[in-house]
């Protein structure tokens, strides 16, 4: 049995399927992205330098860099709150009672199941014809708005579709840590005198504190991201009023200036805040986790 | 107290409902539109078609080469999940059964890229595909997603051989069975459940992911159903008719795989996100 004797080299060959992918389209490109933020190719020449920290140094100036970080960081801020308090009510109001459960459930999951291209579209419609049509021939004046055009309403408008999206999936993982809390512990809580109120805040939040913690993480992951919604909505315009990350790294390597190097160069800066944003979290709930 | 207690239904079911109906109104908005004339739809938006007409139907499923995009859909997904399934339980069983410091190096770093944005790679990856000349190619894309997609999954798998019991790799070690066989007889029957949430968050995934191909795949031939229907709403501006049954026929194909396996998905989705 050569398992026994060489357990690395089964080891070895058993991961090797997975190694070799893992290496070519994830390891080596982030490796690589390393290399090419610090050299000017672009997408016309066949050869690139070595530029040294010239692009940092360029992103360090770039306006339009800093303001899609800007409108990443606020898109974010609105979506880890927003997309959580109506998840976690929705889930909540499901769990409470006892009718139409399934029902429910099925409606607010069906829009994480479609595409947020598809989806975005379908509410581009909704914002540029239907609700025109309510503010002209039902009065509903406060419609009357430029929703896709003007960034302050377009980032409304991006918000409500991203929210659209995600809810219905983190509704599902509170749900799930719902059904967790052992229904004793609320009808002893309700014995002593606690209201609905005492008890959701005293009880229910602690108990179901782990899957806050998923919930958070993962809108805050989401929320660095963002790309399909933006895209499909305002394709981050009118002008550059709101475009997140991934869009101005898009823009930069794939539309008009085809500047790999310094597109890469971008992508390394996100990286590391995505980075820094992860680590002071798992401090943060490290410890706090610590301390219960 | 009965009277608190009606009260109390009222309001909820009254958030619920009012929740559903916005959750609802876009994709309705959208199936009610699509059978319009576009005549009618300048008319009233809301009002319903006067007939149910598959005119915009017919028009676009032709323009965004339906079936095409559909077919390209399904190999993607299909050969991109079949991948990342057969090579992340390979390695996910090894991974846990085997206890030397190579092991549970491969295992970290199996798992410390999941932090790594899509967009940090994606310039670097784009070059890569040109290099190894799979741009354009489905096959090639699947094997991308494979390795965009292991972290995860042997993640999950290595998670659940800790609850299968070595007796059962013992008895077919001695029954003769080589690691191979012992692998596709014992093991991977065993490891179903999980492989069943994989399954349902990978086919999801890439089902509906947009920026790879988008940046990957020029040729149209190639298209999958985002990207047709990207296209076609390029094309069509403001032709709403068109577009809206192009986007009805684009989501089709996932709301009927909601209906058919709606309790495994849910059941797939928290037990990934949980477990992740």
């Amino acid at each position: 049995m050569g398992s026994r004797r060489h357990p690395n080299r089964s080891l070895l060959l058993f991961c090797l399927p997975a190694l070799v992918v893992y290496a070519l389209f994830k390891l080596f490109p982030a490796g690589a992205g390393l290399v090419y933020a610090l050299t000017d190719w672009n997408g016309l020449n066949r050869d690139y330098d070595f530029v040294g920290l010239r692009n940092f140094a360029e992103i360090f100036h770039d306006r339009y860099y800093w303001d899609s970080v800007l409108f990443t960081c606020k898109y974010t801020a609105v979506m880890v709150v927003v997309s959580n308090v109506l998840a976690l009510g929705l889930a909540v109001a499901i769990e409470s009672r006892r009718r139409a459960k399934g029902f429910f459930r099925t409606v607010f999951y069906m829009p994480n199941m479609i595409s947020m291209v598809i989806g975005g579209y379908m509410w581009m419609f909704i914002f540029t014809k239907v609700l025109y049509y309510l503010a002209d021939n039902y009065g509903m004046k406060f419609l009357d708005r430029s929703w896709i055009g003007d960034p302050r309403y377009s980032f409304i408008a991006i918000c409500v579709v991203a929210a659209w999206g995600a809810v219905g999936y983190l509704m599902i993982i509170y749900m799930a840590a719902l059904q967790g809390v052992p229904r004793e512990l609320k009808e002893a809580a309700a014995i002593d005198g606690a209201g609905g109120w005492i008890s959701f805040w005293k009880i229910v939040l602690p108990m179901i504190r782990h899957a806050v913690t998923i919930c958070v993480f993962w809108a805050l992951n989401a929320g660095f991201q963002v790309f399909d919604v933006i895209y499909a909505l305002t394709g981050g315009g009118p002008g550059r009023a709101t475009q997140s990350v991934a869009i101005n790294i898009y823009e930069e390597a794939f539309r008009g200036n085809i500047r790999y190097g310094y597109a890469t160069a971008k992508s390394t800066v996100l990286f590391i805040i995505v980075l820094v944003i992860t680590m002071l979290q798992l401090y943060l709930t490290g410890r706090k986790e610590q301390e219960l | 107290m009965k009277r608190k207690r009606l009260i109390g239904d009222i309001l909820v079911y009254g958030f619920l409902t009012a929740a559903a109906l916005v959750t609802l109104f876009p994709l309705l908005m959208a199936l009610m539109n699509s059978f319009k004339t576009n005549g009618e739809l300048l008319t009233s938006v809301i009002a319903l078609p006067t007939a149910v007409r598959f005119d915009n139907y017919v028009r676009t499923f032709e323009k965004m080469h339906y079936l095409r995009s559909l077919g390209n859909t399904v190999i993607l997904s299909g050969v991109g999940v079949g991948l990342i399934i057969l090579f992340s339980a390979l390695a996910g069983w090894k991974l846990c059964r085997t206890k030397t410091r190579l092991s549970g190096f491969l295992l970290k770093l199996f798992i410390f890229s999941m932090l790594i944005p899509f967009s940090s790679i994606m310039i670097p990856l784009y070059r890569v595909t040109l290099l190894l000349k799979l741009k354009n190619s489905l096959l090639g894309l699947a094997f991308v997603y494979a390795g965009l997609g292991v972290s995860m999954a042997i993640f999950l798998y290595n998670g659940f051989v800790k609850s299968i019991p070595l007796e059962l790799e013992e008895a077919a070690a001695i029954d003769g069975c080589g690691p191979l066989q012992t692998f596709f007889v014992v093991i991977l029957p065993l490891l179903k459940p999980i492989t069943a949430t994989i399954c349902i968050t990978n086919v999801l995934w890439i089902w509906n992911d947009f920026l790879l191909p988008l940046v990957v795949v020029s040729d149209s031939r190639k298209y999958t159903l985002l990207l047709s229907t990207n296209t076609l709403f390029g094309q069509y501006s403001s032709d709403w008719t068109a577009i809206l049954s192009a986007l009805i026929l684009a989501a089709l194909p996932v709301i009927v795989f909601y209906a058919l396996f709606q309790k495994q998905i849910l059941k797939g989705i928290s037990e990934g996100a949980v477990k992740g």
